[in-house]
């Protein structure tokens, strides 16, 4: 991955949950780098900041045969125009709206070449209200949606709940996206570094924390989106396994929210990082593998109506015969 | 390339230091406008004064340039930057608010002159303005979503914009705030109309072209790019459109029932180096065009033979504009390098 492209970090998170308070965070903290920041609303954010960019979240249909392959065209011109600027940054920030789904936006990153050529999407940053987490989650499909993409999720307003609703909160965020990394915050005073500049999206750094896969398997029920996550020990060959995860994302792609994975592929010494929003999925190979370590194959679905046989017997089916 | 002749000694060039966003020629041909990345404007006198005159600073925009074309009178500029200004500026480099959004980006703008009558037009978000050649602002039309083009015809009677979904043109004369609404889904990045009327062309996100034919709104697809197009322009006689975002220039037919089922004529290509600027000549079938790599040249339609004017350079050229009289180009590039070629008979 080029030093040189730009890092982009997507803020979402329910209206009230402190998006705009970890915003002005981030924009205040003494960390001495300059962000570009895209919002919707201008006078919502009363932050001085000459680089704050005010957008109309326009999604549209790519015309490619994908039902949910939908993009921020909106960003594809602000990005483009932000490369003209003479004033530098250092990154850029995105806000969405509070309902917004964050598929675009990451979609986005996928599809034009030229914000491709020129950004990286860094990481997706959730913020959520400890104390209506739980009410969000029953009553809009938007906030399991939110949880479930992201890569970091601040749970915030910690100092209205008590011990056992934080637990209860991080086990129902758990349930649906146990590969997120958990902050907790008061007021959205974290830790800027632990929020910008994260490589969640480098491939290199997909699945590079391990979750207790079991622990969390199966028992989500918000809106139907958890997770399933498979390992296998044998070689993957490369053309089963695009065969076979081309055509799931195809057919599967609108409830597939999140794949990602580390493969072993046959006559590889290095692995190989795959990851996918929605049907748009992207991979490369990445470093070797450690020596004295056991080559396994991973992979991880987060998304609704996850059908677990099928989609191990899928993966299963991948690797060289026995 | 074949016949390639290289007149490189017939430009001077200058560094800007920030990206060149636009340039232009205002309607007398007596000065050229950069605008930049930094939100200045550099004026240059054309001629022989170019060379040794200092060119002109005008701080027009605190932030950045996004769109500069020449006023709709003999001399002078209009620009429009991302402070939400729309300006004019003078040949003097004296700056005058036409009209201010209040912080929406303002990206596009357009002009055009015919005669005494003319029209600047410009788009904030999802609102189009339309003004008199003086600045009067005339009408403002609500779209759907946020304007991406703006063009008018050769003679300023229609206004055509770009949106998602496609494209909605105005009669500038009439009173009605009604377009005609030109419909193909997708997102459509930019416009241009043929100089007589007869096509309204946009490009696409998705690395092609669509035209409707005005007369009968009979679609007509351009497709095959490697990547997008972010520069297209019809010739003067409007029998070719020039687009660039291939490794040529590339160039459909509006003549003979139009480009539907034609392959595009395919000339100046530079092997695996993208085209990213084009430029039609405002009186001969001649196109200026820039590419990735910093080369810029002239190619002639009907031959397809090549001048050479500026050698690669490894920055792209991100603007390009011809005298109104064609005796001068006009280039600049991504990194502040700015170019005028003088070309007319020594």
């Amino acid at each position: 991955m080029s030093e040189s492209l730009i890092p982009v970090t997507v803020l979402t998170g329910f209206l009230g949950a402190g998006k705009t308070t970890l915003l002005n965070h981030i924009l205040t903290g003494d960390h001495g780098r300059r962000y570009a920041v895209v919002i919707n609303e201008f006078g919502e954010l009363g932050v001085d900041n000459d680089l704050v960019v005010d957008a109309d979240e326009e999604v549209f249909e790519m015309n490619n045969g994908c039902i949910c392959c939908t993009v921020r065209g909106d960003l594809i011109r602000i990005i483009g125009a932000l490369m003209k600027r003479a004033k530098k940054f250092d990154g850029i920030i995105v806000e969405t709206t509070g309902l917004a789904n964050p598929a675009p936006v990451a979609q986005t990153f996928f599809v034009d070449e030229g914000v491709r050529a020129k950004t990286r999407l860094d990481a997706i940053v959730t913020v959520v209200d400890a104390k209506n987490l739980a009410a969000q989650l029953r009553d809009s499909a938007e906030a399991s949606a939110q949880i479930a993409f992201a890569d970091v999720i601040v749970v915030n307003k910690l100092d209205l709940v008590s011990a056992e609703e934080i637990t209860a909160v991080e086990a129902a965020i758990a349930a649906i996206n146990p590969y997120a990394r958990l902050i907790r915050a008061t007021r959205s005073a974290v830790d800027v570094t632990a929020i910008l500049d994260q490589n969640a999206f480098e491939l290199s750094r997909i699945l590079a924390f391990e979750p207790d896969f079991l622990d969390h398997a199966e028992h989500g029920h918000s809106e139907g989106i958890n997770s399933v996550s498979f390992e296998v020990s044998r070689p993957i060959v490369m053309q089963k396994f695009q065969a076979w995860i081309g055509a799931l994302l195809q057919e599967k792609g609108g409830d597939l929210l999140r794949t990602k994975g580390i493969l072993d592929l046959a006559g590889e010494d290095r692995r190989f990082a795959f990851q996918a929003v929605h049907m748009m999925a992207d991979g490369d190979f990445i470093g070797p593998w450690q020596p004295g370590t056991a080559r396994r194959s991973k992979l991880v679905f987060i998304g609704r109506e996850l059908n677990r046989p099928q989609l191990r017997r899928g993966f299963e089916a991948c690797q060289v015969p026995a | 390339m074949s016949g390639v002749v290289a007149l490189t000694d017939r430009g001077f060039t200058r560094d800007l230091g920030a990206f060149v966003v636009a340039v232009a020629f205002n309607r007398a041909g007596s000065q050229a406008a950069f605008g930049l990345g930094d939100g200045s404007v550099h004026l240059a006198p054309i001629g022989a004064a170019a060379l040794s005159a200092d060119w002109a600073r005008v701080e027009a925009h605190d932030g950045a340039v996004m769109a500069l074309v020449p006023d709709a009178a003999a001399s002078g500029f209009a620009s429009a930057g991302d402070d939400g200004r729309f300006i004019r500026i003078g040949a003097g480099g004296g700056v005058t608010e036409i009209f201010a959004s209040g912080g929406k980006w303002i990206e596009q703008a357009a002009s055009v002159l015919d005669g005494k009558d003319g029209y600047l037009a410009c788009a904030a978000g999802r609102v189009l303005h339309l003004f008199s050649a003086a600045g009067a602002r005339l009408r403002s039309m609500d779209l759907a979503s946020t304007v991406t083009g703006i063009a008018f015809d050769g003679r300023g009677k229609r206004i055509a914009v770009s949106h998602y979904n496609g494209a909605s043109v105005w009669f500038t004369a009439s009173t009605s705030s009604a377009a005609r609404v030109l419909t193909w889904k997708g997102s459509h990045t930019g416009v241009t109309l043929h100089p007589a009327g007869e096509a309204v062309v946009t490009s696409m996100q998705e690395n092609a072209l669509h035209g409707w034919r005005l007369a009968d709104t009979q679609h007509m697809r351009m497709t095959g790019y490697p990547s997008k197009t972010e520069s297209m322009g019809f010739s003067r006689s409007g029998k070719w459109l020039a687009s660039s975002g291939a490794d040529a220039v590339v160039l459909w037919p509006f003549f003979g029932g139009g480009p539907m089922g034609k392959p595009p004529l395919e000339l100046a290509q530079i092997e695996n180096v993208i085209c990213t600027r084009v430029a039609c000549h405002p009186k001969d079938e001649l196109v200026a065009a820039g590419y990735a790599d910093g080369t810029v040249l002239i190619v002639q339609i009907a031959s397809g033979r090549v001048v050479m004017l500026a050698e690669a350079s490894g920055v792209a050229i991100s603007a390009l504009a011809w005298s109104p009289e064609g005796g001068r180009l006009a280039a600049g590039r991504e990194d502040g390098w700015a170019a005028l070629f003088d070309l007319t008979a020594r």
